[in-house]
């Protein structure tokens, strides 16, 4: 399959990858491979790690946006599946064009002409085809039941299995043979052509919609302008149906400065919240947990704590992805370590319903991380969230918990070898308790990133040398009286 | 609650000097097949306190003939170090009681939970 006048257009100064043919036949039968630019957003701060696994995993190397929370990085087709293996993203889009200076015309009108104007040059033709051959991986599992799925609010206590349905769907994706994907599109394969009607073979109307993100304070137009009048020469010239809630094609309009990506959604729903069934009132998305987790390294037979659980987002998905290490999930409130628990059940079942071993290496535990019945020195990382004092807790508990948690925290955890990974928004207090402990943990490293609308700080402590009781702070600690605290969780 | 847990739980009663390691009263046990994995196992073992797990391996009725003390090379016995796994990872109470040696206080277990919590007058 050829393309055939679907060359990159001439305002592009970054265009989509050439159509390459891996088949020598003219015949337009087999699926050929193309390659393509993939966009990721992912946690605010955790660029850099969602880059690491791209390499990892698909072994390219990823550009990070100057437009924060975004990664790009190339694909050829036949490796499509494998974007959905990634932990780090939140959602993933094919690139249509990119343009890196973008000159916005200067008043309002001439603007929006010129991107209704800039519809039908696009290269349409690629993407289109990548979010083809994206629909029929997805389609691979069978439907989900109820069509789209409903975002679940955090304050919830629902069993919403919708998320855990999306994980299950991409996890079969990804163990499904690659030959039998290219069956699957060299069946839908079309010729390529600029004016094409329809991209789905099914006679039927495409719905779509246009999301438009814009950032920067020099341009003429709001976000839904732009939508509005782009999307208008969207619908006409693919003679799609507009439709803001049922459609099939999601096509993506992200403005930061003069930095412009046009490109096709190719997640539904955000993958961040794919573990948890059981949510509870501050649960973690699972994309910052694996953020997080990467950032400490998990070795084999590491021992990883988290002593305020929650929901148990962060050990889980350590269990599911960093597997050769063992978690321990504490917390003292009974809904939490009831809805770990669940959670964890829920992973299980569903594990064994594939027909695979279905044990993870995770355990739950209720107790008072300020008395910790663990041996000392015996864990080797501890990871967590802890409490903000917005949605829980309150700041003035802070003052108190966090220096008696880092204590505690440094008693179970090894010397020398040990490490911790915090987050928390309430920096300040963090960064006072920190100071005082310099006997027996050293900062490493910290990563800004945004959790619910709050700036919040990833700390990667290392745990000294020192033993514990024995440092010049440990002495000083003993004279100050302490006692029990209740978090009313 | 898996033995590799409990080999790290220790009582933390007020003025117990001998909280370890915890006696383990069982009601209900299950043996839940987790992916085997060599190398977790044999890095393990030297970060365990071996005579704890045995010791509590028995107490279950689950020790089946692991050995009271650890036999040399056993990062390539392979047959050794699957029974080891079983009892680290696979074994799991779900309903009991750990106790205090020292103390006699003893925490529940329930749906597999451990609850660690002191009251207020044995902090």
């Amino acid at each position: 399959m050829s393309c055939q006048g679907d060359g990159p257009s001439e305002q592009g100064s970054n265009s989509v990858g050439p159509c390459t043919s891996s088949s020598s036949e003219t015949d337009s039968k087999s699926g050929d491979v193309i390659t393509v630019t993939i966009g990721a957003t992912v946690p605010t701060g955790f660029e850099h790690t969602a880059a690491e696994e791209v390499k990892e995993k698909i072994g390219v190397a990823a550009r990070i946006s100057k437009d924060r929370g975004r990664i790009y990085f190339p694909i050829t087709t036949d490796k499509l599946f494998q974007v959905h293996l990634l932990r780090s993203v939140d959602n993933l889009f094919v690139v249509v064009e990119e343009y890196d200076h973008y000159q916005f015309k200067q008043s309002k009108e001439e603007t929006l002409l010129e991107l209704q104007q800039l519809a039908s040059k696009l290269p349409w033709t690629n993407a289109l085809e990548v979010w083809k051959l994206n629909g029929t991986l997805k389609k691979k599992k069978g439907h989900r039941k109820g069509g789209n799925t409903t975002k679940v609010k955090p304050n919830r206590n629902t069993t919403e299995v919708a998320a855990a349905d999306t994980e299950q769907q991409l996890h079969q994706v990804a163990s499904a043979a690659e030959g039998q994907l290219e069956a699957e599109s060299a069946a839908d394969a079309e010729p390529c052509e600029q004016d094409s009607q329809e991209a789905a073979p099914e006679a039927k109307v495409i719905k779509f919609r246009v999301t438009c993100n814009r950032a920067g304070d020099k341009h003429s137009f709001s976000s839904n302008e732009a939508a509005r009048d782009f999307g208008g020469a969207v619908q006409e010239f693919f003679q799609w149906k507009a439709d803001m809630t049922k459609f099939d094609i999601e096509v993506l309009l992200n403005i930061h400065n003069e930095e412009m990506v046009i490109g096709i959604a190719l997640t539904e729903e955000s993958l961040h919240r794919r573990n948890i069934s059981h949510f509870g009132p501050t649960t973690l998305r699972s994309t910052l947990c694996y953020g997080m987790l990467r950032l400490c390294k998990p070795q084999a037979s590491d021992v990883i704590l988290d002593p305020m659980c929650g929901t148990g987002a962060i050990p889980l998905e350590g269990a599911i992805e960093f597997s050769s290490s063992f978690y321990i999930a504490g917390d003292n409130n009974d809904m939490a370590v009831n809805r770990t628990v669940n959670n964890i059940c829920h992973i299980q079942k569903r594990r064994a319903d594939k027909d695979r071993i279905s044990g993870l290496p995770i355990d739950t535990v209720q107790w008072d991380l300020c008395s910790l019945p663990i041996r000392t020195s015996s864990v080797d990382i501890i990871i967590t969230d802890m409490p903000f004092g917005k949605r829980m807790g309150s700041k003035k508990k802070n003052w108190d918990l966090y220096p008696l948690c880092l204590r505690e925290m440094a008693r179970v955890c090894r010397p020398g070898s040990g490490k911790a990974v915090l987050l928390t928004q309430d920096k300040k207090c963090f960064a006072k308790a920190i100071s005082r402990m310099g006997g027996l943990w050293r900062k490493l490293h910290t990563v800004w990133v945004n959790v619910g609308g709050l700036h919040a700080g990833v700390y990667l402590l290392k745990r000294t040398g020192a033993v514990f009781g024995q440092t010049p702070e440990d002495v000083h600690e003993r004279s100050v009286p302490q006692w029990k605290r209740h978090f009313q969780c | 609650m898996k033995l590799l847990t409990h080999n790290m739980l220790t009582s933390h009663v007020k003025g117990v000097t001998k909280g370890y390691p915890l006696l383990i009263k069982a009601t209900e046990v299950k043996v839940n097949e987790v992916e085997f994995n060599p190398q977790f196992v044999s890095r393990m073992i030297p970060k365990l306190e071996w005579g704890a797990l045995v010791h509590a391996a028995e107490e279950l009725g689950h020790r089946q003939d692991l050995p009271g003390e650890l036999v040399q090379d056993f990062e390539k016995n392979e047959d050794f170090l699957k029974k080891v796994h079983r009892v680290l990872l696979e074994v799991e109470v779900i309903e009991g009681c750990l106790q205090c040696p020292e103390s006699g206080r003893e925490f529940p277990i329930s749906k597999g939970i451990p609850n660690m919590l002191l009251n207020e007058d044995e902090v």
